[in-house]
């Protein structure tokens, strides 16, 4: 090796070309990759399970490749996490909750046959909010993940795990997934790229499902270069997944200038004064840059949370009624039937699951159908027509990805409505099913603040080459734990 | 459009959830004041408006009836917490249950 | 006193004969070792979507159309939860507001002949649950059940009547012609006793003035009955009861009752159950199913001849209607009178045949139309036979009874018997003679006037003959014999 940086410094591309170039062989990567886990995680705890012998076992195999069998794989020599919620063979799944208990998969995800066949190595499984309800990682019922850059703060959620392992250079590449921001969210708090597809661009099967309308699995990387190769290996059609889209034809936009809409709703009350100045100095860099920002509206978004808390809630509700303690998972005995599931899922489930189970369970019940759950689904197709009419006019759509930085653990704990009033940026995308993309723009106070990009669905490609022309004029991210300079 | 203690027995009764009495009010309480939040969208004109029930695709794929290879017994009951003669064993069916109601 | 008219709907489940499960490729076969034909869908293991089996829907889009219903072009799956051990995913993927078929009928015809449509309200296609084996005698007194999920997934049609029945007897004509039409269809085994078709009825009273709608009238579900006899046995013990209840100022609870075959009476299953509340919506892991117009107008032509059309046309040609009922009922006896009379062109001879001794041996065997041993060519070479004159009619029993046993076809049981008939009357006349002779008395009794004496001698005749003789010629003989040789002379 030439190099004296650590192979866990390395972004995905570079790991390759050394993986290729035999300048790194991948049980060396694999190696450094579970070194640093052992001496980041401790303090970080991004990781549910780490499959050491497996992820050697990947590499001692991938080494015994030609250089052509290597590079006929994108992702060879490349170290993955997954998000907890995510099911790979024989490693244990918990979607952050006890209710699954032992469960291991007898089989896997699509996005995991995919990132197989491209050559990645699967080092391990992250943490989550349970079921990926939550935004700060808090609601695991397994482990407490902590943010890289103050481990008195949350790394976001629910793809809290993934984000933390990445930004403390883990490893460069998870799959987190998205039902109202939980990949863009924590990537933003942990200052890396986060990317949820258009709905239907990525396969849902084997993703635990949360609210099966609104899910997407999606790259977490540290650049965009990195979340655009991952995104290439995991999307595309499947017969397993009745909701993924033919492979149609990917939107385009010319090189640029672009105009790119800035919604003045999403710049109202409620938003962080570092966020502000984070935010308009990438938008001040982008109009430098000669695009034309324009400012347009997007009229139903202060309903979006309410619609979105009517509609996750409601799938969620029937999706949580297979842990039932009968075919896996864990059982709480009882002297009948009933007595068991209700004791089991008492005992399984977790505060803030059972609350969302209520809510969705209530918002389905007889008599209420309309009032809520249709009621929801009719402002969804508003806040699609809004995003509609907004991309006649414009070629993106740029706002901040939270209206706020990492805060501290704890501090939100008792209060639902100002923790779901956190996704306020990012439901929109997962309502109208569109394209997401949050980069890391700056800091405020130390801590990272993210900026979402938004296209049209099937937009997903041009929403990276977009924001990587940001990328090369912002400030060189330098990571939290990073290698002293 | 208050939930009462008895509503919510029921809505977790259907949801096979089982609450204890120090459980329940705060969750009275969070569930009230969600559905408060949500009862904004009681305002809105919604007449005209066609719901999205579908998010992707318009049309369901459908697949050929050629067979594949099942699991295994084994892989298929591995998981299971009770199982006898290669089935999910539950406890009697009749009977039982919270009488919350 | 209050009059009350009865009032049934049925709901029938038909399980449909494809390869796969509805939303998975694991195999639909009945039966198996327990959870043999499972996967990680029909388990309902964590992360797995549904995938629509194409087969399921032509055949389902065939039994809506052979039952009068309208398609459509749009229709969606939803979700219809609750929690059950034979239920994976404790939500069913049905159909709720927008079935696949609406608006259909089925004739039935009463006795008197008359002909009366029920309403088909709709056809929609749902996954079977599991099966249960409880530890016990029965699910009450069972001490815990063991989940077989075999049969979880297996595609299924549900087929809803209109509440258009007005007795047990409709009742029964209605599933009876409902099981007919779908016979022709080739979409189901349809046998209650295996499951792969079951019924619900609903029963409820209606007093002679009561004007509402009759959904709001108090009704009684009768679940899971396994036969077409037992559903009408259920619905006449259930009347009964609900007259008597009625009549002693009693109201009637909407409840769901089981039937036991052995007492023939019906029993509550009301557990502690709160009112079912399925909590129905739309089903996100499909988008809608789409069915191309012309693809249904394509499958609307190709259905086959159906038992409507059929009847007519047997009528037309001259076949009692109750022999034209019996063949149009058996699917099976239909095609093989169908491929009979394209050989043979005395299609009455053919149906008497087929409906006396035919089936009197094949039931006696246990056998079907399909897969009897005397297949129609050999049952036409037999009816030759007879239409020759080589057989009488009597002989020919006897050789349709050689044929059953031995596989053998009617020409070969003829010639090893040695049974083939006489009917050269030069070769009888002898015989014909010598019982003239043996019997005066008798000879006398018909010369007085007494027919029967006659059929006496044939009788004899034959029983020389070893019943060879075509018994219209040892008739005739007979006849002018004694004309010629013990009649007094008339000049």
């Amino acid at each position: 090796m030439t190099s004296k940086k650590p192979l866990w410094d390395h972004d995905a591309h570079s790991l390759h070309d050394l993986f290729c170039e035999g300048a790194a062989s991948a049980e060396e990567i694999v190696t450094s990759h579970l070194e640093r886990i052992r001496s980041a995680d401790s303090s970080v705890g991004a990781f549910l399970y780490v499959d050491e012998a497996g992820a050697l076992e990947e590499a001692r195999r991938q080494d015994r490749w030609s250089a052509v069998e290597r590079r006929e794989r994108p992702l060879a020599g490349v170290p993955v996490a997954l998000k907890d919620n995510i099911v790979a063979q024989g490693m244990p799944t918990t979607a952050g909750s006890k209710i699954l208990g032992e469960f291991r998969s007898p089989y896997d995800a699509t996005v995991v046959v995919k990132l197989k066949q491209a050559g990645a190595m699967i080092v391990g499984k992250t943490n989550l909010d349970e079921f990926a309800m939550g935004s700060s990682t808090e609601h695991s019922a397994l482990a407490e993940t902590r943010n890289p850059w103050d481990v008195s703060r949350v790394p976001g959620g629910s793809s809290g795990g993934s984000a933390a392992a990445v930004a403390a250079q883990m490893v460069p590449l998870a799959l987190g997934s998205d039902t109202g921001g939980s990949i863009r969210q924590p990537a933003s708090y942990c200052g890396i790229v986060g990317m949820k597809p258009t709905y239907g661009r990525v396969s849902r099967y084997g993703l635990i499902a949360f609210a099966s309308s609104l899910d997407q699995i999606g790259p977490m990387t540290r650049s965009i270069r990195d979340a655009r190769l991952l995104y290439e290996v995991i999307k595309g059609a499947d017969a397993h997944d009745s909701t993924a889209l033919a492979l149609g034809e990917e939107r385009t936009v010319s090189q640029g200038p672009w105009r790119i809409g800035v919604p003045r709703e999403y710049f109202g009350e409620g938003m962080e004064a570092g966020v502000r100045q984070v935010t308009e100095a990438a938008l001040e860099r982008l109009r430098s840059m000669g695009h034309e920002l324009v400012e347009i509206s997007l009229p139903h978004t202060p309903y979006a949370i309410a619609a979105y808390y009517l509609i996750a809630p409601a799938e969620a509700s029937s999706n949580l009624s297979r842990y039932d303690g009968v075919r896996y998972g864990m059982r709480a005995e009882g002297r009948d039937l009933v007595t068991m599931y209700e004791k089991t899922r008492d005992e399984g489930f977790g505060a803030e699951v059972k609350r969302r189970i209520l809510l969705g369970t209530h918002a389905l019940s007889a008599g209420y159908y309309d009032a809520y759950y249709l009621t929801a689904q009719k402002v969804r197709t508003l806040i699609r027509q809004d995003f509609d009419y907004a991309f006649r006019e414009v070629d993106f759509i740029v706002t901040p990805t939270t209206p706020d930085v990492a805060f501290r653990r704890g501090e939100r704990d008792d209060d639902p409505i100002k923790m779901y009033l956190g996704d306020v940026y990012t439901v929109t995308a997962n309502l109208a099913g569109i394209p997401g993309l949050s980069i890391p723009a700056g800091l405020a106070d130390g801590l990272p603040v993210g900026l979402q990009w938004l296209a049209p669905r099937l937009g997903d490609l041009s929403l990276f080459d977009a924001a990587a022309t940001l990328e090369t004029q912002l400030e060189p991210m330098v990571w939290p734990m990073g290698v002293d300079e | 459009m208050e939930l009462s203690d008895r509503e919510i027995l029921h809505v977790a009764r259907l949801a096979r959830l089982r609450l204890t009495a120090d459980e329940l009010e705060p969750l009275r309480q969070d569930l009230n004041r969600v559905l408060d939040y949500v009862s904004q969208l009681q305002s809105l004109d919604l007449a005209g408006v066609e719901p999205t029930l579908h998010a992707a695709a318009d049309q369901a794929p459908l697949r050929k009836d050629i067979e594949t290879a099942s699991l295994s017994v084994a892989e298929a009951t591995k998981n299971g917490p009770k199982v006898e003669q290669h089935m999910f064993l539950v406890p009697r069916i009749m009977e039982g249950g919270s009488d919350d109601e | 006193m209050n009059q009350y008219q009865v009032i049934v709907g049925l709901e029938v489940h038909v399980e449909l004969k494809t390869a796969t499960k509805l939303f998975c490729s694991c195999s639909a076969a009945f039966g198996g070792e327990p959870n043999t034909h499972t996967c990680p869908v029909c388990l309902g293991m964590p992360g797995v979507l549904p995938v629509i089996n194409q087969e399921a829907i032509r055949l389902a889009t065939r039994s809506a159309l052979a039952l009068n219903c309208t398609v459509r072009a749009v229709s969606k799956f939803d979700r219809k939860q609750y929690f059950y051990p034979d239920l994976p995913k404790a939500y069913q993927i049905s159909q709720y507001d927008q079935p696949l078929g609406e608006y259909g009928w089925v004739t039935i015809r009463g006795a008197d002949g008359a002909a009366k449509k029920i309403g088909v309200r709709r056809v929609h296609v749902e996954e079977d649950a599991g099966k249960l084996n409880h530890l016990g005698q029965r699910l009450g007194d069972a001490t815990g059940s063991l989940v077989d999920l075999n049969r979880a997934g297996v595609p299924l049609i549900e087929i809803v009547s209109d509440p258009d029945l007005r007795s047990a007897e409709e009742a029964r004509l209605y599933l009876t012609e409902l099981r007919a039409v779908l016979s022709y269809l080739d979409i189901s085994d349809l046998r209650m006793e295996e499951g792969s078709m079951r019924c619900d009825a609903n029963v409820s009273l209606r007093p002679a003035d009561f004007q509402g709608n009759l959904e709001d009238l108090p009704r009684v579900e009768i679940k899971n009955v396994n036969s077409i006899r037992n559903v009408q046995r259920g619905i006449e013990y259930e009347v009964a009861r609900q007259r008597e209840l009625l009549a002693a100022g009693e109201r009637i609870v909407k409840e769901t009752r089981g039937f036991d075959d052995a007492t023939g009476k019906t029993y509550s299953q009301r557990s502690k159950e709160e009112a079912n509340d399925y909590r129905y919506f739309p089903e996100p892991d499909l988008p809608p199913l789409v069915l191309d117009p012309q693809w249904i107008a394509d499958m609307k032509r190709g259905l086959p001849a159906l038992p409507d059309a059929i009847r007519a046309n047997l009528i037309d040609r001259g076949m009692p209607e109750k022999d034209a009922e019996v063949l149009v009922l058996d699917r099976e006896a239909y095609e093989y009178w169908q491929q009979a009379t394209a050989l043979f062109q005395d299609e009455r001879l053919v149906t008497n045949w087929m409906l006396s001794d035919l089936s009197r041996l094949i039931n006696a065997r246990g056998e079907s139309f399909a897969n009897s041993r005397v297949r129609p060519e050999g049952l036409v070479a037999l009816l030759g036979l007879i239409q020759s004159g080589t057989l009488s009619g009597r002989m020919a029993k006897e050789v349709l009874e050689a044929m059953f046993e031995t596989g053998q076809s009617a020409s070969q049981v003829v010639k090893d018997r040695g049974l083939s008939q006489i009917t050269d009357a030069s070769a009888i006349q002898s015989i014909v003679d010598q019982v003239l002779k043996d019997n005066p008395a008798v000879v006398q009794d018909y010369l007085s006037g007494k027919e029967k004496a006659l059929a006496f001698l044939v009788g004899q005749v034959m029983k020389q003959t070893r019943g060879q003789a075509k018994p219209d010629l040892v008739n005739q003989l007979l006849k002018d014999s004694i004309q010629k040789d013990y009649a007094p002379s008339q000049d």
